[in-house]
């Protein structure tokens, strides 16, 4: 996930203008584009689910190896086994979809508890969890998820948890930057002095009012991340297994034919990764631009 | 340069060397953590096929002296990699140190060279994105460092394979060539793929962008452009040296992690690759080197940016 710089510590407005109004435009494309993304990775992740594919993704066809596109139906063309890469493309979502929503939950949920706990208390909490923060950030990630892969031979469920903690410390410092900042308004201030509960200061005034965006922000660059590490680690052979279609080991399983000048069984998974995780960078960086930098045009 | 000036900043660097050392005490317990818990342990593994019986294992652990408390257990592991004995590998049997010391000098040739690329790539685009505002080129350059960043690098590393074999009639799987004239060559394919492949361009230039504007945006630089002064001599220390650094060094674990994904893809015979086969393997003592001395280098890459921010920003000291 990224890491944004001071910019990102604004009070929401509650000014009746609609955000889409005062966005810049490139903002708004970028967000479109996303939003486009998600909307085809979601209908896909159901059509796959459903099994409303136009051939069996396991189905081996030895007549038709390594077709290119546009052969007998196979819009894609198909793999080295004859199996209809379109159809493994779609079943390969689920690789990652629900693996990478767990990443997300683990990331936002812990994040925000231990940003809550070092911005609003701060103290030794603020020194424990800087502390836990820097030593997260020491591990290069795929390192070590190589040795827990060592040690445990983890299935891609538990690699994810291991993904979404590892994002932890960046939600925590978000919310903690965003929580101190807040913590000199005068409304937290007023609402202290009213009596209000802590629990209400933090759950409504805080995290709902004011950190809505940032944790909506983080959850689509932690997707972004999730498709990264599935895909790299299923390249890598440890993530998801061949016959289970994944965008890594279908990248994989077509490099041995990517030098014989038969590029499309790698190029289509490949541009499926660079397309969808292109898409999740731009919706949140554009989503970070319209309600976190209110650049005003 | 007087001993009561560098005094403050010498203490200030010791509190750093603590707090590194600190986190690296961490970084062991996390690591001795995971082998711990990791179903059988190295000395069952010594054991398994030899020992018929549990009780007779028991015993020999006692006789070779192997605590069986956790603490105690991770206090003379500890002992161990504090004196530099990693242990030794199982699927080769060598000693885990000087093999990753001797792939972990080609990974350090891959990360720099590719670190240096990111920089060539990324700091012009930030410079001029910064000095000329919202321009066609601004524009084109985010879009390209947006798909550049998303792009999958193994199959990135594919297409120069494919370009470099058939276009130049390099082969840059031939690793160890560098005898020849032209040995270099083969080092750049892998250099230049970790380089734009590593997934951090947009965000440095993002980074750098915004700190450039924020400096060029103060005081002090409008005043020097009034007086007619060089801006760039001007902000140099604190829009350029200071944010360089930082990004540096929070995106030294990315381009290790990328660096995992490259080796295999070129078979570079480093400590990505090495840290592959050991996973595959299973080979805990090896990865468990890995992954410290891995730890060891982001650590030293935040103590250098630590230290360049003290002596480039003195008022750091004072606070």
């Amino acid at each position: 996930m990224k890491r944004y710089s001071q910019y990102s510590t604004n009070v929401s407005d509650f000014s009746d203008v609609p955000f889409w109004k005062k966005a810049g435009t490139m903002d708004l494309v970028y967000v479109s584009y996303g939003i486009f993304i998600v909307i085809l990775v979601i209908v896909s992740y159901i059509l796959g689910a459903f099994n409303l594919l136009p051939f069996d993704p396991h189905e081996i066809n030895i007549k038709l190896l390594m077709a290119p596109p546009k052969t007998a139906g196979h819009i894609l063309g198909t793999d080295f086994m004859g199996r209809d890469i379109l159809s493994r493309l779609i079943i390969g979502i689920q690789a990652y979809f629900l693996p990478g929503l767990l990443a997300i939950a683990i990331a936002l949920v812990i994040g925000t508890c231990f940003g809550i706990l070092a911005g609003y208390w701060g103290g030794g909490f603020d020194t424990a969890i800087t502390y836990i923060n820097n030593l997260l950030n020491s591990f290069p990630r795929l390192v070590l998820i190589l040795l827990m892969v060592a040690a445990f031979k983890p299935d891609i469920y538990y690699i994810m948890v291991i993904v979404g903690i590892t994002n932890v410390p960046v939600v925590a410092s978000l919310i903690k930057g965003k929580i101190q900042f807040l913590k000199q308004k005068y409304f937290i201030e007023a609402a202290t002095a009213l009596g209000l509960k802590n629990r209400i200061i933090i759950f409504k005034h805080i995290l709902w009012h004011n950190c809505r965006s940032v944790l909506i922000i983080q959850a689509t660059l932690g997707m972004a991340e999730a498709i990264l590490m599935e895909t790299s680690l299923s390249y890598l052979g440890f993530g998801v297994q061949e016959p289970i279609p994944s965008w890594g080991n279908m990248v994989l399983s077509g490099a041995n034919y990517f030098m014989q000048g038969k590029f499309w069984p790698s190029t289509a998974p490949a541009l499926a990764i660079l397309f969808t995780i292109m898409g999740f960078h731009l919706l949140g960086d554009g989503l970070n631009n319209i309600l976190e930098m209110k650049r005003s045009k | 340069m007087k001993l009561s000036a560098i005094r403050p900043i010498l203490l200030l660097i010791c509190k750093e060397l603590a707090i590194a050392s600190l986190l690296l005490l961490g970084v062991s317990f996390i690591v001795f953590i995971i082998l711990f818990l990791s179903p059988g342990d190295p000395f069952s593994l010594l054991l398994k096929g030899q020992m018929a019986s549990d009780t007779i294992g028991a015993g020999t652990r006692e006789a070779l002296g192997v605590p069986t408390a956790w603490y105690a257990q991770y206090l003379s592991w500890l002992s161990n990699i504090l004196r530099g004995n990693f242990g030794t590998s199982i699927r080769t049997g060598l000693p885990v140190l000087s093999e990753v010391i001797r792939v972990g000098i080609n990974t350090l040739y891959l990360t720099i060279g590719s670190m240096l690329v990111t920089l060539l790539l990324a700091v012009p685009i930030a410079i001029l994105s910064a000095r000329r505002g919202m321009t066609v080129f601004n524009w084109t350059s985010t879009i390209f460092t947006y798909i550049v960043s998303a792009l999958p690098v193994f199959w990135f590393g594919y297409i120069v394979i494919y370009i470099s074999m058939h276009q130049f009639g390099l082969f840059p799987l031939a690793f160890g060539s560098s005898s020849q004239k032209i040995g270099w060559l083969y080092f750049m394919p892998p250099v230049l793929v970790l380089g734009i492949g590593n997934g951090t361009i947009s965000e440095v230039v993002r980074y750098l962008r915004e700190e450039m504007e924020r400096v060029f945006s103060e005081d002090y630089i409008r005043l020097a452009r009034a007086k007619g002064a060089s801006i760039w001599k001007h902000s140099l220390k604190e829009g350029f040296l200071i944010p360089i650094t930082e990004i540096i060094a929070s995106k030294i674990p990315f381009i290790l992690g990328g660096a995992v994904v490259v080796e295999q893809v070129f078979n570079w015979p480093g400590m990505g690759r090495m840290a592959w086969q050991a996973a595959q393997d299973r080979d805990y003592p090896l990865i468990m080197g890995i992954t410290i001395v891995a730890a060891i280098i982001v650590r030293l890459g935040s103590l250098i940016k630590s230290v360049v921010y003290i002596i480039v920003n003195p008022r750091a000291s004072q606070e």
